[in-house]
Formats: structure tokens, C-alpha cells, sequence
């Protein structure tokens, strides 16, 4: 809303069709929950229409045959364990680059920043041979300490932003207690940074349960087992494909990131657009 | 006053430079170490022949450069990428634009709504590929099986595997994924508009075409000017999209730079070379958006 004076015009009209327009943009999601309690046969014959036979033989399968659940527990830890390092990593840095004095800071400041910009390409096939060198290639620790340095410029300069809204006071008083600069931001500084974590574990979570290349990059498709790159299995017999599986899968796989966004809608549209205003 | 506040270490409490260590060593470090340190191997190994993983580079100067000058498959893969872009720009700054203006009138649903538009955004991207691939599908995709229906058959098209469609394909799925980002963008911008604004327009018995023309684009510009580079960056990396629908494909008819580098790379084992490509590549999206940003900021100033 924008001020006490707008007046607005009902468009009943505008509501129908861009509701109508709305669902019809979301359409091949809804296909895809229609056809995955459907039949193989079925699903050619009659995509649009309701099933006949209503089966869940198709979500049966990909936990039988296909195993989902290790890969989706795979893709939970991994989504817990790059959060918990950036959450311990970003915000100390962040406020070191903000509020404190250091001879590299504006070095540094620079240095992250530039992050920001680089495309995966760049570091692609050097980092997967650092990994090799280092004796972790294809594991799942290569990919965690990826997703880390990689979300590290955006967290910090999340971070950076909210900074500038708490006080200098606080800092100051701390001080005067006898506090150090290290324990002055765990004990005071970082639970004011609340708001922002939420955030930061909000989009961290989504990115990285839905992150495909970067799992497929580092980690391969025969070693790793993430749930996304399992999916990807499906795609890759070009001749019969098994629609009713693939649909059941997308929508497992879906479920938990459909209903993170159902729960948290106005969240993630104010995080990104608090970040984006900048 | 205490002494001690500013710095050095005093009484068994950390200060100064220890403290500043600790509180950014971790992010330095992992940042520095996998991210910086492979930006620069990668510029380094773009002077070598590297070939294959186990291979040995040896430096062979600017010759990978010279010949990326007359690469026919890097200049067809720039100007497909060229291409994509351009379409995602335009559609990402001008129609994300359109609908949410539109969003913004409405007032029943318009949560509901918004959150219809936004949703394929939060889906991974082999989803929506994945989603996509089936609509497409000749023999048994939803929409040639519709057209069927419809005994509209001559229709029936195999959309992502046609020389003629593939582009087409690629940006619908970059357009349906991208579009709630992009609106929602628009719409915070348009949030900040007063209503003031507003009520005068509406005094002035402006309708809504003027409304639009005279107060709402001139102040989303700055939105314009970052949906534009943001666009543009979306164009550029357009990679992951095609390894997971066309891989490329009809023939190298859909090869972008980012995915000309992945085959490079894992195709070829021509490592040395790839890196020399996105380097460049890196270097010119640079250039571009530092252009692009300039030549915007210019015209929302003078606005």
C-alpha cells in the first residue's frame, strides 16, 4: 500500500483474469500432481482429464525401487550443514568488515563484493581440481565447503546491510563491561541479527535443496546422491520415458520446498525485495 | 575512558587485530581459498594447454586466445547467446513490468495471485526442465496431445528438438521460471510510489494509461535498470537450463557459452581452452553491464 491518499478503481474484471491467468501459469504443476496418480497409459491417452484409475504405484516405485528417501535425507543434511557454517562464518565477517577497524578491511570489502559478480564457470573446472588435489573430490564435503564459499559474498553483504541498523551504543557499553570483540558480537550483536538469519536460512534452504549443477558439477552423478541429481536419472533414458515416475518425483521432491513457500510466501517476497531495494 | 578499548591485547581478553582474525578468518579463508584461488589457477591455466585431468599444463602463452578468434562453434554459441538474452531482457524489463502494474490494482486476491506467479520460481530448475521436456514431448507431451484434441494435428510440433523452435523452448522455460522474481521486484518499487501521486492524478481525471505513463514508469526506473542487468546476467549464464532439456542440441543449434565451456571441459578435456573462454567471456559480461548501468543511471538521473 502506498500512502493514505490512493484511491483505487474495482476492476472486478482484472481480478477473474489475471486469477484465471495465475493458475493457468501454474498449469504444468498442476498437470504434473494430476498425472503422478495416474496410470503410464492413462497419462498419454487423457493428460488433461481427471484419472480413472486413482494409484499411488507411482510414488510406491520411487521409494522401492528408486530409494528416494536416502537422497532426500542426503539433501536435508547437506541443506543444515551449509547453513550452520555460513551462519557461524558470515555474520562475524560481516561485522568485522563493517564496524571494525583493520588495515585489509576495505581490501576485503572490495574482495567480497567482486564475488558477487563471478559466474561458476570461472572457478568450475579449477575448483574440481583444488578438490582433487586435496583428496575430497566427489564427496560430499567438497560440496559443502562449495556451497559455502560460494553463498559467503551474498550472506556477508546480507549481513552488511542489516548491520548498519543496530546501534553503536550497544558496541560501546559492551565495552565498557569488559567485554572483547569477539564475545561482544556473539552475546549482543548476533541474536539482534535475528531477522536476517531467518532470511538467510529461508533462501539457503531453497537453494540448496533445489541446486542441481553445482551437485552435478562436484559430485557427479554416480558417487553422490542428492536429490535433485537423482531426478535428473530420469531425464537421461531418451526413449521410454517413465512420465508417471517422473511426475511423482517432481512432486515429492517439491513437496518440501512447496510447502517451506506456502508457510513463508510474505517472507521470502520481503527478503528478496529488502535485498534487491538496495 | 578505559585504554584498552581501541586495540592491543590487554588482560588475557582478545582485542584488536586477534579479535579482527577470528571474526573474519573463516569467511576469508573458505572464500579466499575456493573461490578467489580458482578465479586466478582458472586465469592462469587459460595460458596453458591443459588437456585432461591428469594432464600436465604446459604454459603456452596467448595462444588460446588467438584461437578463440577464429573458433566457428564459440562465435555460434555467442550469437545464440546473444539472442537469448536479448529476448530475456526485453521480456524480463518490459512484460514483468506490464503484470505488475496490473498486480498492483488489484485488491481481492492479491496475494493469492502474486503467489500463483511467483511459485515456478521457487521450483528447481530440473523441475521445471523436467515440466517443460513433457509439455514438449512430440509423440506424448500435453500440448501436441491438446492440439490432437483439438484436431488441430498440423500444429503438432516437436518443440524442443525443432531447429526452428529449440530457441524458443529455452526462453519459455527461462521466462516462466524467472517471471515472479522479476514482477516481484517491480512491484516493491512500485510500493514506494506516494499516493499523493496518486490522488492528484485521480483530481486530474487522469486515466489509467497517463497514470502509468506519467508517474509509475518514470519512477521504476531504478527497478528497469537492475531487472535489465539481472536479465542480462540470467541471459549470459544460460547453462544449466540446456544441460538438463537440449543438452546443446538440434546439432550445436543451442549451445550457449556457459554450456560451450562445460563441453570444453567435460567433453573434450580441453581445460587450458575453457578457461581462456570464460575468461573472456567473464571479461565482456563486465564490460557489458558496466555500460548497461551507466547509460541507465544516466537516463533515470535526467528523469
Amino acid at each position: 500500500m502506498s500512502g493514505p491518499g490512493r484511491k483505487r478503481v474495482r476492476w472486478p474484471f482484472l481480478e477473474a483474469a489475471l486469477l484465471l491467468a495465475g493458475i493457468a501459469f501454474v498449469s504444468p504443476c498442476l498437470l504434473a500432481v494430476l498425472n503422478s496418480v495416474k496410470t503410464r497409459p492413462e497419462i498419454i491417452q487423457s493428460p488433461l482429464a481427471l484419472p480413472k484409475e486413482f494409484t499411488f504405484a507411482s510414488y510406491r516405485y520411487l521409494f522401492t525401487s528408486v530409494k528416494l528417501a536416502r537422497p532426500m535425507v542426503n539433501s536435508a543434511l547437506m541443506c543444515v550443514g551449509v547453513i550452520s557454517c555460513l551462519i557461524l562464518s558470515a555474520p562475524m565477517a560481516a561485522y568485522s568488515l563493517m564496524r571494525r577497524q583493520m588495515a585489509t578491511g576495505r581490501f576485503l570489502r572490495v574482495m567480497f563484493l567482486a564475488g558477487l559478480t563471478i559466474p561458476f564457470q570461472i572457478i568450475m573446472f579449477p575448483l574440481l581440481k583444488l578438490f582433487r588435489t586435496l583428496g575430497i573430490e566427489y564427496t560430499y564435503l567438497a560440496l559443502l565447503i562449495h556451497h559455502v564459499s560460494w553463498g559467503l559474498p551474498l550472506c556477508i553483504f546480507i549481513y552488511s546491510g542489516f548491520m548498519s541498523t543496530i546501534p553503536k551504543a550497544l558496541e560501546e557499553s559492551a565495552a565498557l563491561d569488559g567485554c572483547g570483540p569477539v564475545g561482544t558480537f556473539w552475546r549482543i550483536i548476533f541474536p539482534l541479527l535475528t531477522p536476517c538469519t531467518v532470511t538467510v536460512i529461508i533462501f539457503w534452504g531453497l537453494w540448496i535443496w533445489n541446486d542441481f549443477m553445482q551437485a552435478f558439477v562436484i559430485m557427479g552423478t554416480t558417487r553422490g546422491q542428492l536429490v535433485f541429481v537423482q531426478l535428473y536419472q530420469f531425464l537421461s533414458d531418451k526413449y521410454v520415458k517413465q512420465w508417471n515416475h517422473i511426475f511423482a518425483g517432481v512432486v515429492v521432491m517439491s513437496m518440501p520446498v512447496t510447502v517451506l513457500y506456502l508457510a513463508m510466501q510474505r517472507r521470502f517476497i520481503k527478503g528478496l525485495t529488502a535485498g534487491a531495494l538496495k | 575512558m578505559r585504554s584498552g578499548l581501541k586495540g592491543g591485547a590487554s588482560g588475557g581478553r582478545l582485542r584488536g587485530a586477534t579479535a579482527s582474525l577470528i571474526l573474519c578468518g573463516p569467511a576469508v579463508a573458505l572464500y579466499g581459498g575456493f573461490i578467489v584461488l580458482p578465479a586466478l589457477l582458472g586465469f592462469a591455466y587459460s595460458l596453458t594447454d591443459w588437456t585432461g585431468w591428469t594432464g600436465t599444463p604446459d604454459f603456452i602463452g596467448l595462444a588460446n586466445f588467438r584461437e578463440l578468434c577464429s573458433d566457428t562453434l564459440f562465435f555460434k554459441s555467442v550469437r545464440f547467446t546473444l539472442f537469448e538474452t536479448a529476448m530475456i531482457v526485453v521480456f524480463f524489463t518490459f512484460f514483468s513490468m506490464a503484470l505488475a502494474v496490473l498486480l498492483d490494482k488489484l485488491r481481492v486476491w492479491k496475494g493469492l495471485i502474486r503467489g500463483l506467479f511467483f511459485y515456478p520460481y521457487v521450483l528447481s530448475i530440473i523441475v521445471s526442465a523436467l515440466l517443460f521436456t513433457y509439455l514438449a514431448n512430440y509423440r506424448e507431451g500435453a500440448v501436441n496431445l491438446l492440439l490432437r484434441a483439438l484436431h488441430l494435428d498440423m500444429l503438432a510440433q516437436d518443440w524442443m528438438a525443432d531447429r526452428a523452435l529449440a530457441p524458443y523452448f529455452i526462453f519459455t522455460l527461462v521466462a516462466w521460471s524467472g517471471l515472479g522474481f522479476f514482477t516481484t521486484l517491480y512491484l516493491a518499487n512500485l510500493q514506494t510510489i506516494p499516493g499523493e501521486l496518486y490522488e492528484a492524478a485521480r483530481i486530474d481525471g487522469a486515466g489509467p494509461l497517463s497514470v502509468f505513463s506519467r508517474i509509475q514508469f518514470p519512477m521504476l526506473l531504478p527497478t528497469v535498470t537492475t531487472n535489465s542487468v539481472l536479465a542480462l546476467i540470467t541471459g549470459i549464464n544460460l547453462f544449466p537450463q540446456i544441460v538438463v532439456t537440449t543438452q546443446g542440441g538440434p546439432g550445436f543449434d543451442t549451445f550457449t557459452i556457459g554450456y560451450y565451456i562445460y563441453h570444453l571441459g567435460y567433453q573434450k578435456d580441453r581445460l587450458g581452452y575453457a578457461a581462456a573462454v570464460s575468461f573472456m567471456t567473464f571479461a565482456a559480461l563486465v564490460a557489458v553491464a558496466a555500460v548497461q548501468v551507466a547509460v541507465l543511471r544516466r537516463r533515470q538521473v535526467s528523469l
